[in-house]
C-alpha cells in the first residue's frame, strides 16, 4: 500500500515545534519513508511568532508539499486555528484538550475542527507535567501520541530522540518519559481517522547512502565532496547554516573558513582565494548579494573562479528574512555594473542542491568565472530524503593549464582562443606571471581600453560561458510529462518546480495533455532546448515566486513567445492547487477556442 | 465556526436524535441564526439503534453516520465534538466548557440524553464490563467477542435486548442475567414477566434470574486461568463468557445543569412546551421529564420516534411556537405470532 501522508505541527516559538518536526522526519526517514519537509518560523527567537513544521511522507517519489494535510498537530491553538481548514476530510486534528486560562468563544481548537475532520483532544500539558515534572516536553508527548495512533515503530522515534538530545542527558531522559506518556495515551484512544502508514519501500542502490537533509546541508555536502578549500562568509538568514555546517566540517578536512566582517570582505577574499588556485566559496542572501555585486564584476573581468551560494528570502531591503521568495533572479543574472556575464544555476530540489554545489566548482574552474548557485529559503530549509552516490560525481580539477611556453614569449593570461577560455596559471607556477586588474586589459592583462580590445574581451567573457551549456554530467534543463504536442506546458525554476511538477501530474491525471520543464542553467540561458519545448506547447505557464515574473522576463528575452505568468509573493511555497487551477483554465481556454 | 452580529445563537447540547433533529428544525425556521451543537462524541450524529450492526461486520464509522459532513457545512450547523460542558449559567446565558471556553447563547436546548446506568453494587466492576452506548464502545465490545462467542448481558433493558436479537442472529450465545431493569423502559406488570421471559428464551436468549442466584457477588477476569470474564453469583453458581455487557437503562446526563437556575429532579423538568424553569432554556429527549396533566406528574418519554419529535417540538417552540408535547409512539411491549418479543422502542428510521 502506497503511503502519502502530510503532517503539520503548528506552535509558537519556544514550544519545540521545529524540534518535534526534526525528530519526526528523522524517525520516519530512518524507517525508510521518503520525506519532504519544510519548516516555517518567525524572525524572533522565542516567545511569540508562529512556527510550522510540515512534512510529507511517501513511499513513491513526491516533489512538493500537498495542499491539504492529513494530520494537524496544535501546540498552540492561537497559531494553529487558522490552519484547521488545511486538513482534509477524514484527516486528524490533534490538540490540547484543556486550558489553564479562560478562553473566549472560538479560542479553542475544538471550535474549528471541521465536520469532516476527526478531533483528537489530548491532555498534552498534563501528560508532560506528570511524566517529566514540567510542560517543556509537550512536543515529545505529541510525538508519542502520533507513534501510537498511527502504529509506527517506536524504536525509530527513540533513535531520533536520542540523536536530538545526545549531548543533553537530562533532556533525553525527560523526552523518553514524555514520549512514553503520549504513546500510552494513544493506546487508550480510539482511532477514527483514515491515515494509514503502509510499509516503507527501499530502492537504494548498493553502496549509496540515504540521508534526510535540507538544501543548505546538501550544498555543504556537495561543496565538501567537490573539494572546497576555503570559505569566507558573513551570516545571513536563510544562508547562515551553510557557513555553520562548513565551519564544523572544513577544519577536519584541512580546509579553512573565515567569518569576515561583512559580505564585501567575504566576496573579496573568495576572489583572492580563487586567484590563488583554491576552490573558494561564500554564501549569502539577497541583501548580501547586493553588497557583493561590485566584486562579482571583479571576478568576471579578472576571470577568476568563485562560487556563491545565494539563498533568496522575501525582499526588498531587510524584507521578510524568514519567508521564501524567488525575487533575486534579476540581480543574480544581471546585478552589477557593466557587461558582467556569470553562470547562474538554480537547483529545484535538495538532491539538486548537492549536485549543483559540486558542479559549481567545476564550472567556475572550467569557464574561469563566478558561479552563483541560486536557491531560496524554501529549498534551504526543505528536508528531503536524498540518495547519495557511493563516489562523489565531481571532477577534482578542471583548470586549463598552459602548455609549455615558447622561448622568448610572454604568458598571456587572457589569450583569445577558439573557445574563448584561456589557459590559466596560479601564483607560483613557473612562467605564469601575469597582471590581474579590474581595468579592461589586453591578453597579457595589462590595462588597455581600446575599442577593439574591449569588444574582443567582452565577447570572450560572454562567449566562453556558452560552453557551460554543454557542461558534462549536468542537467541543464529537463522535460517531464507528455511527449510531443501538449495543451499546456509549464516552465519554471528553483524550489517552485516541485509544485509545478505535482500540478502537471495532477493535470495529466485529469486528462489534460501537459508537460513541465525545469530550467536549472539560467545563465547562460539554454535557448535551444527551451525553444524546442515551447514549440510543443499551445499554452505556456510560468509559475514563480516573485511579483514581476523575473524568470518569464528572462525567458522572453531569449525566446519570442507569449507566456502566461503566475507570479505570487505569499512568502511561502506556491500551492499546487493554484497552479493546477491555472492549467485547467488555460486548457479550458484552448477547448473553448477549439469549439469556436 | 461562523459568527455574525445581531443574529440569535441557538446552542444545542447533545448530538443524538433529539439534538440533531432540533438543529435541523432551528436552521429551517431561522435561516440566519447561528446554530451550534455541543457534543461529547468524536463523531457526527449516528443512530445508536444501528450499533448492533457491529456484530454483523460493520465496523467503519462512516457507515453509521446519519448525514455526511456536507450536511452540516451546507446548513451552517457548527458541531463542536469532544466538547464537555462544565456548567451553564442561565442568568448570564453562558455555557462554560471543560476547557474553560465560554459560549454565549440566546437559547439553549439540552438534549444530552442519558448514560448507561450501573447499579451501585456493581459499580466497582465497571472496568470489567463492556458498555454499548457509543460507536467506540460498540466496536470495542465487538472486537473482544469472538465468532460464536458468549456474551453475558446484565440487566437487559430494551437497548440490550435489541442487541441480544442481533447476537443470537449472528450465532453468538447470549445469557441474560435478568433483574428489575429487564425490559426497561417498559413498565412490566408482575404477571406479565414470565411470559415475556419465555418469549426471550424462545428467541434464543438464555435467561438467568439474578434474584434466584442471590444476586451477583463479583465479576472477574482471568479466573481459573481464563482471560475472559466470570460472573460469580452469591449462591456460588457462576457464568463464563467472553464479555459482560451492562444494560440497566439510562440515567439522564444533567450534572452540568446544576446551578444553572433550572429545576432538576432525575431529569430536567420541563412544561409541556419543553421549557425548563430557566429563561430561554429548553430540554428534549431522554434527559427531560415532561409535565403530564393527565398523570399529574413529570415523566420520561423514550423511544426514537418520541425523542426525535421532542427535538423538533423544542426547536419549533424556541423559534416562536407554543405547542404542547404529544407522544408519537406506542409504548406497549408485546409478543408476536411467532412467540417473539416486539417493542416499539426497537423501531426507528
Amino acid at each position: 500500500m502506497a503511503t502519502d501522508i502530510q503532517i503539520s505541527i503548528v506552535g509558537s516559538a519556544g514550544d519545540g515545534t521545529i524540534a518535534a518536526g526534526e525528530i519526526l522526519r528523522n524517525a520516519l526517514a530512518g524507517m525508510g519513508y521518503k520525506v519532504i519537509s519544510f519548516d516555517v518560523y518567525p524572525p524572533e527567537i522565542r516567545g511569540f511568532g508562529k512556527c510550522i513544521a510540515r512534512m510529507r511522507i511517501t513511499t513513491e517519489q513526491a516533489y512538493s508539499l500537498k495542499h491539504k494535510s492529513d494530520v494537524l498537530v496544535s501546540l498552540d491553538d492561537s497559531h494553529a486555528i487558522p490552519h484547521a481548514n488545511e486538513v482534509r476530510d477524514c484527516g486528524a486534528v490533534i490538540y490540547e484538550q484543556g486550558s489553564i486560562v479562560r478562553l473566549p468563544e472560538g479560542g479553542h481548537m475544538s471550535a474549528h475542527v471541521g465536520p469532516g475532520q476527526l478531533p483528537y483532544p489530548v491532555p498534552i500539558r498534563e501528560l508532560s507535567e506528570k511524566s517529566t515534572g514540567a510542560n517543556r516536553s509537550r512536543n515529545i508527548v505529541v510525538l508519542g501520541f502520533i507513534a501510537g495512533l498511527f502504529n509506527l515503530p517506536v524504536e525509530g522515534f527513540r533513535k531520533a530522540i536520542g540523536k536530538k538530545f545526545r549531548s543533553k542527558a537530562a533532556a533525553a531522559e525527560a523526552s523518553e518519559a514524555a514520549f512514553k506518556a503520549g504513546l500510552d495515551y494513544a493506546a487508550k484512544t480510539f482511532k477514527l481517522d483514515d491515515v494509514v502508514f503502509g510499509p516503507p519501500v527501499s530502492s537504494v542502490v548498493a553502496g549509496a547512502t540515504v540521508e534526510m537533509i535540507n538544501g543548505n546541508a546538501a550544498i555543504v555536502r556537495g561543496a565538501l565532496d567537490a573539494g572546497i578549500d576555503t570559505f569566507f562568509g558573513y551570516p545571513i538568514t536563510p544562508a547562515t547554516s551553510i557557513m555553520e555546517r562548513l565551519a564544523a566540517e572544513m577544519p577536519r578536512r584541512g580546509g579553512r573558513l573565515l567569518q569576515t566582517e561583512d559580505e564585501i570582505s567575504a566576496i573579496s577574499a573568495v576572489i583572492g582565494a580563487g586567484f590563488a588556485g583554491a576552490r573558494a566559496a561564500t554564501s549569502t542572501s539577497g541583501p548580501g548579494l547586493s553588497l557583493m555585486a561590485e566584486m562579482l564584476g571583479m571576478g568576471v573581468i579578472g576571470e577568476v573562479p568563485a562560487v556563491l551560494f545565494v539563498s533568496q528570502r522575501g525582499g526588498p531591503s531587510t524584507g521578510m528574512p524568514t519567508k521564501t521568495e524567488q525575487s533575486d533572479l534579476h540581480m543574480a543574472v544581471y546585478g552589477g555594473h557593466g557587461d558582467a556575464p556569470r553562470i547562474v544555476i538554480a537547483p529545484t530540489n535538495v538532491d539538486g542542491c548537492y549536485r549543483c554545489a559540486g558542479k559549481a566548482f567545476e564550472m567556475a574552474e572550467a569557464y574561469q568565472t563566478p558561479v552563483i548557485v541560486l536557491i531560496d529559503l524554501y529549498l534551504s530549509n526543505r528536508y528531503e530524503t536524498v540518495v547519495f552516490p557511493a563516489r562523489p560525481p565531481f571532477e577534482a580539477d578542471m583548470n586549463r593549464k598552459p602548455g609549455k611556453q615558447a622561448a622568448g614569449t610572454q604568458y598571456k593570461r587572457y589569450a583569445l582562443t577558439a573557445d574563448h577560455v584561456s589557459p590559466r596559471t596560479i601564483p607560483g607556477d613557473k612562467g605564469g606571471m601575469h597582471v590581474v586588474t579590474g581595468l579592461e586589459h589586453n591578453e597579457l592583462g595589462r590595462p588597455n581600453d581600446s575599442a577593439e580590445l574591449h569588444t574582443a574581451m567582452s565577447r570572450k567573457r560572454h562567449e566562453k560561458l556558452k560552453a557551460a551549456l554543454r557542461h558534462p554530467d549536468f542537467t541543464h534543463y529537463k522535460r517531464f510529462g507528455d511527449e510531443g504536442a501538449v495543451d499546456v506546458g509549464l516552465i519554471s525554476w528553483g524550489s517552485n518546480f516541485g509544485e509545478c511538477l505535482e500540478a502537471m501530474l495532477k493535470a495529466r491525471a485529469e486528462g489534460i495533455r501537459c508537460a513541465a520543464m525545469k530550467v536549472v542553467m539560467i545563465s547562460p540561458f539554454p535557448t535551444h532546448g527551451v525553444s524546442a519545448f515551447l514549440a510543443d506547447c499551445k499554452e505556456v505557464l510560468v509559475p514563480e515566486l516573485n511579483y514581476e515574473g523575473q524568470f518569464a522576463n528572462i525567458l522572453q528575452a531569449h525566446v519570442a513567445r507569449p507566456v502566461t505568468r503566475l507570479s505570487r509573493v505569499p512568502g511561502e511555497p506556491m500551492k499546487v492547487e493554484e497552479i493546477l487551477e491555472e492549467i485547467r483554465r488555460l486548457a479550458g481556454i484552448k477547448a473553448a477556442q477549439k469549439a469556436a | 465556526m461562523t459568527k455574525a452580529k445581531n443574529v440569535r445563537h441557538h446552542v444545542v447540547i447533545g448530538s443524538g436524535v433529539a439534538g440533531s433533529q432540533a438543529a435541523e428544525t432551528l436552521r429551517d425556521r431561522e435561516p440566519d441564526a447561528r446554530v451550534t451543537i455541543l457534543t461529547l462524541s468524536s463523531l457526527l450524529f449516528y443512530n445508536r439503534y444501528d450499533l448492533p450492526k457491529v456484530f454483523r461486520g460493520h465496523r467503519d464509522w462512516r457507515e453509521f453516520l446519519a448525514y455526511p459532513a456536507d450536511y452540516y457545512r451546507d446548513r451552517r450547523i457548527d458541531v463542536r465534538r469532544c466538547s464537555r460542558v462544565a456548567g451553564v449559567d442561565g442568568s448570564r446565558r453562558t455555557i462554560t466548557l471543560e476547557h474553560k471556553e465560554e459560549i454565549r447563547f440566546d437559547t439553549l436546548l439540552v438534549a444530552s440524553g442519558g448514560r448507561g446506568y450501573i447499579p451501585e453494587e456493581l459499580a466497582e466492576f465497571r472496568p470489567l464490563m463492556h458498555p454499548f452506548a457509543s460507536y467506540t464502545e460498540a466496536v470495542t465490545a465487538a472486537n473482544v467477542v469472538p465468532d460464536r462467542g458468549h456474551v453475558i448481558m446484565l440487566g437487559g433493558d430494551m437497548i440490550g435486548l435489541d442487541l441480544a436479537r442481533t447476537l443470537v442472529d449472528t450465532r453468538h450465545r447470549v445469557t441474560l442475567v435478568a433483574g428489575p431493569q429487564t425490559f426497561w423502559p417498559h413498565e412490566v406488570a408482575e404477571d406479565e414477566r414470565p411470559g415475556l421471559i419465555a418469549a426471550l428464551e424462545n428467541m434464543g436468549v438464555e435467561v438467568v434470574e439474578a434474584a434466584d442466584a442471590g444476586g451477583i457477588a463479583s465479576i472477574e477476569q482471568g479466573a481459573k486461568g481464563l482471560s475472559a470474564r466470570r460472573v460469580l453469583f452469591k449462591d456460588g453458581t457462576e457464568l463464563y463468557g467472553d464479555a459482560v455487557m451492562p444494560f440497566f437503562g439510562l440515567s439522564p446526563s444533567v450534572e452540568f445543569m446544576l446551578g444553572s437556575g433550572t429545576d432538576i429532579e432525575r431529569g430536567l423538568l420541563v412544561n409541556p412546551a419543553l421549557r425548563t424553569t430557566g429563561e430561554g432554556i429548553y430540554a428534549a429527549g431522554d434527559v427531560c421529564q415532561i409535565w403530564s396533566d393527565a398523570d399529574k406528574r413529570y415523566r420520561f418519554f423514550y423511544g426514537w420516534k418520541n425523542v426525535r419529535a421532542m427535538g423538533d417540538l423544542a426547536a419549533r417552540n424556541i423559534t416562536g411556537g407554543d405547542d404542547p408535547w404529544v407522544p408519537v409512539q406506542d409504548e406497549k411491549l408485546h409478543i408476536d405470532d411467532q412467540g417473539k418479543l416486539q417493542s416499539p422502542f426497537w423501531e426507528y428510521e
